[in-house]
């Protein structure tokens, strides 16, 4: 559209050629976009757990790089959701726990092949956001919320008690042990040469392909004429409805999609911990969800990625901090500071929502455009 | 024990259950009704509420957490219960004046989904304190003594969970009673509460009337967190008192608005004594044996308190005495 050659040649020839090279370049856009995540998939835990100076810095550990993936899926479905058609869902924990329950009892009594585990897992998340979208979506905005929350406890509650011959009860359910993938490569165990040092383990290269596959996923769905209803959904729900929208329908839709994304995650969450806590089913873990995407930003694809790295990051590593110092010297600023990390975040949560709507993702692009703003660039 | 008995045990405690949602609930109500302000952190002032009135009622030893740490592990004013009913409501009924003022105030224009992120990240900060300082174990709240005696509802009572059906629940549910009487004839049958209840209809209308419209929100926000703190304190003996307990207690009492009509203090009511007595019913009906096969309704509790919610909301979306929902 901006080659100035052919906007003046006029007629309706240049809207066709324009539609055409607009595909062409989503088209470019969506193999950089995933190409970029493959490499930054696969960099990571390098990064983060191998690198000479880098990870002793952070103290990161591969299987916190697997954990992250796994809920940077699960944040990018929220977020198509959340950000994207704006419904603000506080049930999702049904979906992460019910997929990670399916795929534990499947694997317990049926087949513990991951592939199948996962599959198990997502088609139960589907099923599931189908039935509790329908009876949800019946009530916009905050009753929205109310009623997922309240679904998503029943669940909790269900296996809690009457279905714990089936879940385990309160101590989760146990004995899972996944067989190797295609009966060969035993996710826990090391890649071979140069990969395992860069990717580490199997179960890191199987988890980075959803995470790869989910990204490129919520891309096509974004840039399709089906995402923009979404967008359309959330800017305007009435303006969709005159339009001649089935907006229930999408609405209903975009649920399930999430529903798919937290089914994937939940699932891939039982293989990597071999462990279903009763916990993930309960509403905190809604929560989380809530908080890690607003966090690292709604309405952008990565950031809710950011917030869920962030989020566990806080939880795992910086939780295990005795004494906050002064860079580079012994003086103590503060004594325990572990066990403030939650206090901390939420603080940081509460900010955000006031000072910074779109996260610390759209804090980062806003810089990004102060700042090519200061050099002069001249993209766009 | 006869089935009259038993039959009346339940709806004593359904009641009482129901009576501690049904102050959550008519707060929450109000301020929703009134204000369209959703506040996610009235678990939390539920929570202040109850460690509020345990310190003021009792004499407390902490055994854990930063306060003890820091050398005061022996807190507490030991003045009794009727202090702390009388005291814990002024005092959250300043904190909900302050959160009014503070946080409420700037969201009221913001987006719905905004206004619980806000209060959900408040109820974590207030929840994380409470941690830090009290720890996380349960702090035992016990009853007031001179109301703790059993009432004898026809000979002893041991149900699993009812345990002997003390006084102290009969006051409960008068408090309630009470409590939820006044305000109702506050917001029906005053001045004040016509000018709250034409602000919930057309607030710039009230305004053009030349009526300050903002002090009637603050006090209605005040009011219902002073009864979210009477909550506290009738619930704190009731359950257990850790910092978790208001993020717990906020689902039941959101369901609670939601299935009987938002903005109607009369729908809480209902709500709460629905929700109240389905739960007592599932916890105290016997078990129902057809053949060699057992029901047992306890483990199904906590289950059925939200299956009936859903089936209310799938018949009446609006709950059960709400207005039909209109287009905004």
């Amino acid at each position: 559209m901006s080659d100035p050659k052919t906007t003046s040649d006029g007629g309706t020839v240049v809207a066709d050629e324009s539609l055409t090279s607009r595909w062409e370049r989503i088209r470019e856009r969506e193999a950089t976009v995933v190409g970029l995540t493959a490499v930054a998939v696969a960099l990571f835990p390098w990064l983060f757990a191998r690198a000479p100076v880098v990870s002793d810095v952070l103290l990161g550990y591969q299987s916190l790089a697997t954990l992250i993936l796994i809920w940077g899926i699960f944040a990018i479905g929220f977020d198509l959701l959340l950000g994207y058609t704006g419904l603000l869902s506080f049930g999702h924990a049904a979906f992460w726990g019910g997929a990670a329950y399916a795929a534990g009892v499947v694997a317990n009594n049926v087949s513990a092949d991951p592939i199948v585990m996962v599959l198990s897992g997502t088609v139960f998340a589907v099923l599931l956001a189908w039935v509790l979208g329908f009876l949800s979506l019946r009530r916009g905005g905050i009753y929205f919320s109310i009623l997922t929350l309240a679904f998503a406890q029943m669940l909790y509650y269900m296996s809690a008690a009457p279905l714990a011959f089936l879940t385990g009860g309160e101590n989760g359910l146990t004995g899972i042990s996944v067989t190797p993938l295609f009966g060969l490569f035993h996710l826990e165990s090391d890649l071979p040469t140069f990969a395992g040092e860069l990717l580490g383990t199997w179960l890191y290269l199987y988890v980075g392909v959803f995470a790869v596959l989910a990204v490129a996923a919520a891309y096509r769905i974004l840039n399709s004429p089906y995402g923009m209803v979404f967008r359309a959904i959330r800017e305007n729900e009435q303006r969709a409805e005159f339009v001649g929208l089935n907006v229930w329908r999408y609405k209903l839709m975009a649920f399930v999609i999430s529903g798919a994304f937290a089914g994937v995650a939940g699932s891939l969450f039982t293989i990597h911990g071999s462990y279903v806590p009763l916990q993930s089913l309960y509403w905190t873990e809604s929560g989380e969800i809530v908080i890690m995407t607003v966090l690292g930003g709604t309405a952008s694809l990565f950031g809710p990625v950011l917030g869920a790295g962030i989020y566990l990051y806080v939880e795992n590593i910086v939780s295990g901090v005795q004494q906050l110092t002064v860079p580079f010297t012994d003086i103590v600023l503060i004594n325990d500071f572990g066990t403030y990390w939650h206090l901390l975040l939420g603080l940081v949560f509460v900010v955000v929502i006031w000072a910074a709507p779109r996260g610390i993702w759209g804090a980062i692009s806003d810089a990004r455009a102060f700042v090519r703003g200061l050099v002069g660039g001249e993209r766009r | 024990m006869s089935v009259l008995s038993e039959l009346l045990v339940i709806l004593l405690n359904g009641l009482q259950q129901g009576a501690i949602y049904v102050l959550l609930a008519v707060g929450l109500s109000i301020i929703l009704g009134t204000l369209k302000f959703v506040n996610f952190a009235h678990g939390a002032l539920y929570l202040i509420g109850t460690y509020a009135g345990l310190f003021i009622a009792l004499d407390v030893t902490l055994s854990s957490g930063k306060l003890q740490e820091w050398g005061y592990a022996d807190i507490g004013l030991g003045w009794g219960f009727l202090a702390a009913l009388i005291l814990v409501p002024i005092l959250v009924f300043a904190i909900g004046l302050l959160m009014e003022r503070l946080l409420a105030r700037s969201f009221y224009d913001r987006p719905d989904t905004d206004q619980i992120l806000v209060t959900f990240g408040l109820a974590i900060v207030v929840q994380e304190l409470f941690r830090v300082l009290f720890g996380s174990n349960s702090l035992p709240f016990n009853q007031p003594e001179y109301i703790l005696s059993v009432i004898p509802v026809s000979g002893p009572m041991t149900l699993p969970i009812v345990g002997q059906f003390p006084r102290w629940r009969l006051w409960v549910i008068g408090i309630t009673a009470v409590l939820v009487g006044l305000v109702y004839l506050l917001v029906e049958h005053t001045d004040f509460g016509l000018v709250v209840r034409a602000g919930t209809r057309d607030a710039e209308m009230v305004r053009l009337l030349g009526i300050k419209i903002s002090r009637p929100y603050l006090v209605v926000f005040g009011i219902g967190a002073a009864l979210a703190g009477v909550a506290g304190v009738v619930g704190g003996p009731l359950n257990v008192v850790n910092p978790t307990v208001g993020m717990d207690i906020l689902v039941p009492a959101f369901l609670t608005v939601v299935i009987g009509g938002v903005g109607t203090i009369a729908g809480a009511v209902v709500g709460g004594l629905v929700i109240g007595l389905t739960q007592a019913a599932l916890i105290g009906l016997p078990a129902l044996t057809i053949g060699s096969f057992t029901l047992n309704f306890s483990p199904w509790a906590q289950v059925g308190l939200y299956a009936i919610a859903a089936i209310i909301l799938l018949v009446r979306p609006q709950g059960i005495l709400g207005d039909e929902e209109v287009a905004p």
